[in-house]
């Protein structure tokens, strides 16, 4: 029935009715629907807030309920990490977090999971290491367990490479002193649509750290949630992309403070090239009131690089105590900085060159937390790469104008200012 | 408890626990109709012996307030029942030109919120008084009627200056720009109307004071001013409302039009009593090389959801909001602002201060928008909250949204609380602690205070302690 046809002809014929309690706003980040039922969760229509940014038509596919094949998994695992499959009932005994919209429900409800068991005490030298290869663009769904025993200290690295239609569910549990770091990087080739939710349940006074790395896709996102099972947890949220024209590229998290004395820290840095380039940045941060002592910040900077790319960016905090030791957030976004720019041409570093430093150092603070020297290398020359082609279109607008139709700036561009 | 304070204030015992919560038996409340339909509609149009358009206007507002869905976000709004709100009320039969001649008691609920002592001594340049949706009483200073400048109520306004009214009128904020704001096109009644000639410079703050007086009775004002080129103009809108047993409603709209290199400030400290759900639309558009100001103070209401926007047309437009909330017991305030940006070379800044206690709620709720083509523009959003006890609440969604390179956009929030070490210095130097407090909050919305005019940010600083009375202890 449409809107109209809730109106009769005649208004005196009916009273107003259209009655404020048919509807109340949610009126915490907590009161949105988490669940392991798949009904609970309508096929989105890109109205509701959790979607409203997000190209909703393109993954009908991976809103579909049924069961599917996952990815292709190879993995490298270091000496007393197992990896064996588990069941849903057992998986959820270890106090995974729910799913929080359509896509992770359907992920967890389509695939069997795996778990990924790093023991109590570990303390690996090597990365746990898993490539998760697509081989076309039927749906496919995973649901990957990552139980990190107590005092454990370990790095797991999640590689989404090849062609897919993805819909992915990552739950880490994290045990009491623990330090785990997980890096996920999203490589997709062109064309590929992933919706991930990667969820950490962490321990208490343990370390937690998240790194989203998203340079290929046509659709990305990526939504990082974190938990705490007891006090004194630490969560580190991370996060780099860099959007094509034709990208989508979205980043969400939602810290859910439910303990008092943790802290968090979530930083995204993002660069966008071409007219159609996309990127979201969504970061909820809700401290309830039991959560006394919290410490919080956000931060997200965006470098536009080229006319009609959009960024979004919206730093979501809810405070329910007084309580706190701090709490804050940022958001900044912006072009190249043509005072960096003269600084470094006038030591006569060319143009291509001086923004390939500057976007460099942009990301580098975030780069170099990841704990792996050879895929710092591997990333940072992936977003030269990606900056090169730009880099072209800048230097020689003539070369491509219908790329790049508008491009005011051969002259320069750098980093992005701070207000 | 709140004894300091009131050695420190005398003159604030009057005030009591809320100063503006009386009410006069109701004199023309009564026979008001309760609910909305087309009749009600048609009736304050006819009343008014508006012209067709207007009643045509005021019917597709009613449609499409039908039509419109409620916000999927903000306060939670169940406590209104738009079928139990008189829509018109009509409390004298023809408008009063000298103070004499109000009611002796609409007199003396003018008295109670100082308007005479402002009048007389020539601190404001007009005054318009709503009471019970229209103005009833109405002075403009000589010299302004001089220079052409038009500030009347908004029903004579559209009777006395019909074409340029009707220009203007709903460019600003569309008919169905949201379910409020269609609503107020259906049944506003009163507000202000102010139109500044080319060049002109109004040197005074022109004021406006607005009451809610009947129960369950909205008020519906609109208010349109029109800044013509290279004008200025600073405008007052005071809000007090007494404290009535069930939920009212207040839902204005505003509409202000600052044409090229105009200036134009608008200041509102918005003082309704507790039970008031304020849901006000508010906007401004800026043409080239103009300057829109809003200074929006949110002390009162049980819930207020209001957004000033500013939209920047042209070239070197500015927009620039500073907000204040502050949340006490059972008040949610839900506001921020927005700006658009659409013309290269423009800027914007908000800076946002909320303080909440008591188990109230603040929230800013903000928008920066960037549209293509609006190059070499700058934005920077500030949002500090304070928290001084444990049970209430703060929040910041600011959302952001760039479409042009060429810019540069910052965004930063901090929440604090009121520290041990601040309450400590100031108490080893003598201060009780709800001293302490209260000047602890008067400081931290000093930035927004000193923009206030002298009379404004008195009564804020009176409104703030009243507030913080109980905060500590």
């Amino acid at each position: 029935m449409s809107v109209a046809d809730t109106m009769t002809a005649d208004p005196l014929a009916r009273p107003h009715t259209d009655s404020v309690a048919a509807f109340v706003p949610d009126q915490s980040r907590a009161e949105r629907t988490a669940s392991f039922d798949v009904s609970a969760f309508p096929v989105p229509t890109g109205r509701e807030e959790e979607w409203r940014f997000t190209p909703v038509k393109k993954l009908s596919a991976l809103f579909a309920e049924g069961a599917s094949d996952g990815l292709a998994w190879t993995d490298s695992l270091p000496a007393g990490v197992t990896v064996s499959p588990i069941s849903a009932s057992d998986a959820r005994a270890l106090g995974i977090l729910p799913p929080q919209d359509r896509a992770a429900v359907v992920a967890a409800a389509s695939a069997a999971a795996v778990l990924v068991d790093i023991p109590a005490e570990a303390e690996l030298a090597e990365p746990v290491r898993v490539v998760l290869t697509g081989s076309g663009d039927t749906a496919s769904h995973g649901h990957v367990v990552v139980r990190a025993g107590r005092h454990s200290k370990a790095t797991l690295v999640l590689e989404h490479t090849g062609l897919a239609q993805h819909s992915e569910l990552v739950s880490v549990v994290t045990g009491d002193g623990s330090d785990l770091t997980v890096v996920s990087t999203q490589r997709w080739s062109d064309g590929s649509v992933h919706l991930a939710q990667h969820d950490a349940l962490v321990g208490r006074d343990a370390t937690y750290k998240h790194v989203g790395v998203t340079l290929g896709g046509e659709v990305v996102r990526l939504n990082a949630n974190v938990r705490y099972a007891g006090p004194g947890g630490n969560a580190t949220l991370l996060g780099v992309y860099f959007a094509d024209a034709g990208q989508h590229l979205e980043h969400r998290s939602y810290i859910d403070h439910n303990a008092p004395h943790c802290t968090s820290r979530a930083t995204y840095k993002g660069a966008l090239q071409g007219a159609t380039a996309r990127t979201v940045w969504v970061g909820d941060v809700l401290i309830r009131a039991e959560a006394e002592g919290t410490d919080t910040y956000e931060l997200n900077r965006n470098l536009i690089l080229t006319d009609g790319a959009r960024a979004d960016s919206v730093p979501n905090l809810e405070i329910e105590t007084g309580e706190i030791e701090g709490a804050g957030h940022a958001s900044a976004t912006g072009r190249f900085d043509d005072l960096q720019l003269f600084y470094l041409q006038a030591r006569g570093i060319p143009e291509d060159e001086a923004k390939r430093l500057v976007v460099r150092g942009f990301f580098a603070d975030i780069i170099r937390e990841i704990p792996l020297a050879d895929l710092r290398d591997e990333i940072t020359a992936a977003i030269e790469e990606e900056l090169a082609s730009t880099a072209y279109a800048s230097a020689n607008p003539a070369a491509n104008p219908a790329a790049n139709p508008t491009a005011p700036n051969a002259d320069g561009q750098t980093v992005t200012k701070e207000n | 408890m709140s004894t300091h304070i009131e050695e420190l204030n005398p003159g604030l015992k009057d005030i009591g626990r809320y100063e503006y919560g009386w009410a006069d038996s109701d004199v023309a409340g009564s026979s008001a109709r309760r609910g909305l339909n087309e009749e009600v509609v048609r009736d304050i149009s006819a009343r008014k012996s508006e012209p067709e358009w207007m009643t045509k206007l005021r019917l597709k507002g009613l449609s499409l307030f039908d039509k419109k869905p409620m916000p999927s976000w903000g306060s939670d709004l169940t406590g209104i029942d738009f079928q139990n709100i008189k829509y018109f009320v009509k409390s004298t039969e023809k408008q009063a030109t000298t103070w004499d001649e109000l009611p002796e008691e609409i007199k003396n609920t003018y008295d109670r919120l100082g308007i005479p002592e402002a009048e007389k001594q020539r601190l404001v340049a007009g005054v318009a008084a709503q009471y019970e949706s229209e103005v009833v009483y109405h002075q403009i200073r000589e010299d302004l009627e001089e220079k052409g400048v038009i500030f009347l109520d908004t029903d004579t306004a559209l009777k006395e200056h019909e074409d340029i009214f009707r220009e203007h009128f709903a460019t600003v904020i569309p008919v169905g720009d949201n379910k409020f704001a269609a609503l107020n096109t259906a049944v506003w009644s009163g507000g202000s109307f102010i139109y500044v000639p080319p060049g002109v410079h109004v040197d005074i703050p022109l004021q406006a004071y607005f009451r809610i007086n009947t129960e369950n009775m909205g008020q519906f004002e609109r208010t349109l001013i029109i800044a013509d080129e290279g004008s200025y103009v600073h405008y007052v809108e005071g809000c007090t409302a007494p404290i009535y047993k069930s939920d009212s409603l207040h839902s204005a709209v505003v509409e202000i039009i600052v044409k090229k290199n105009a200036r134009v400030r608008y200041t509102t400290i918005q003082n309704w009593s507790n039970n008031v759900y304020n849901l006000v639309t508010k906007r401004a558009t800026c043409e080239e090389g103009a300057t829109m100001e809003w200074v929006d103070g949110n002390i009162g209401s049980k819930v207020t959801m209001k957004y000033p926007a500013v939209f920047l047309m042209g070239e070197h437009a500015k927009g620039e909001t500073l907000s204040i909330a502050f949340a006490g017991e059972g008040q949610h305030q839900d506001t921020g602002s927005k700006m658009v940006h659409a013309a290269p070379n423009t800027s914007s800044s908000i800076i946002s201060k909320s303080v909440a206690r008591g188990g109230g709620r603040a929230s800013y709720r903000g928008l920066v928008q960037v549209l293509e083509g609006a190059s070499h523009s700058a934005s920077t959003v500030r949002c500090d909250a304070l928290l001084v006890d444990t049970i209430s609440r703060s929040d910041t969604y600011p959302y952001v949204d760039i479409r042009e390179d060429d810019v540069s956009m910052g965004h930063e929030a901090t929440v604090s609380k009121v520290s041990d070490d601040q309450l400590f210095y100031l108490m080893s130097r003598g201060m009780a602690e709800d001293e302490a407090m209260a000047m602890i909050v008067r400081g931290f919305i000093e930035p927004i205070a000193r923009e206030l005019p002298m009379e404004y940010a008195l009564e804020l600083n009176r409104l703030i302690e009243l507030q913080m009375e109980g905060a500590v202890g």
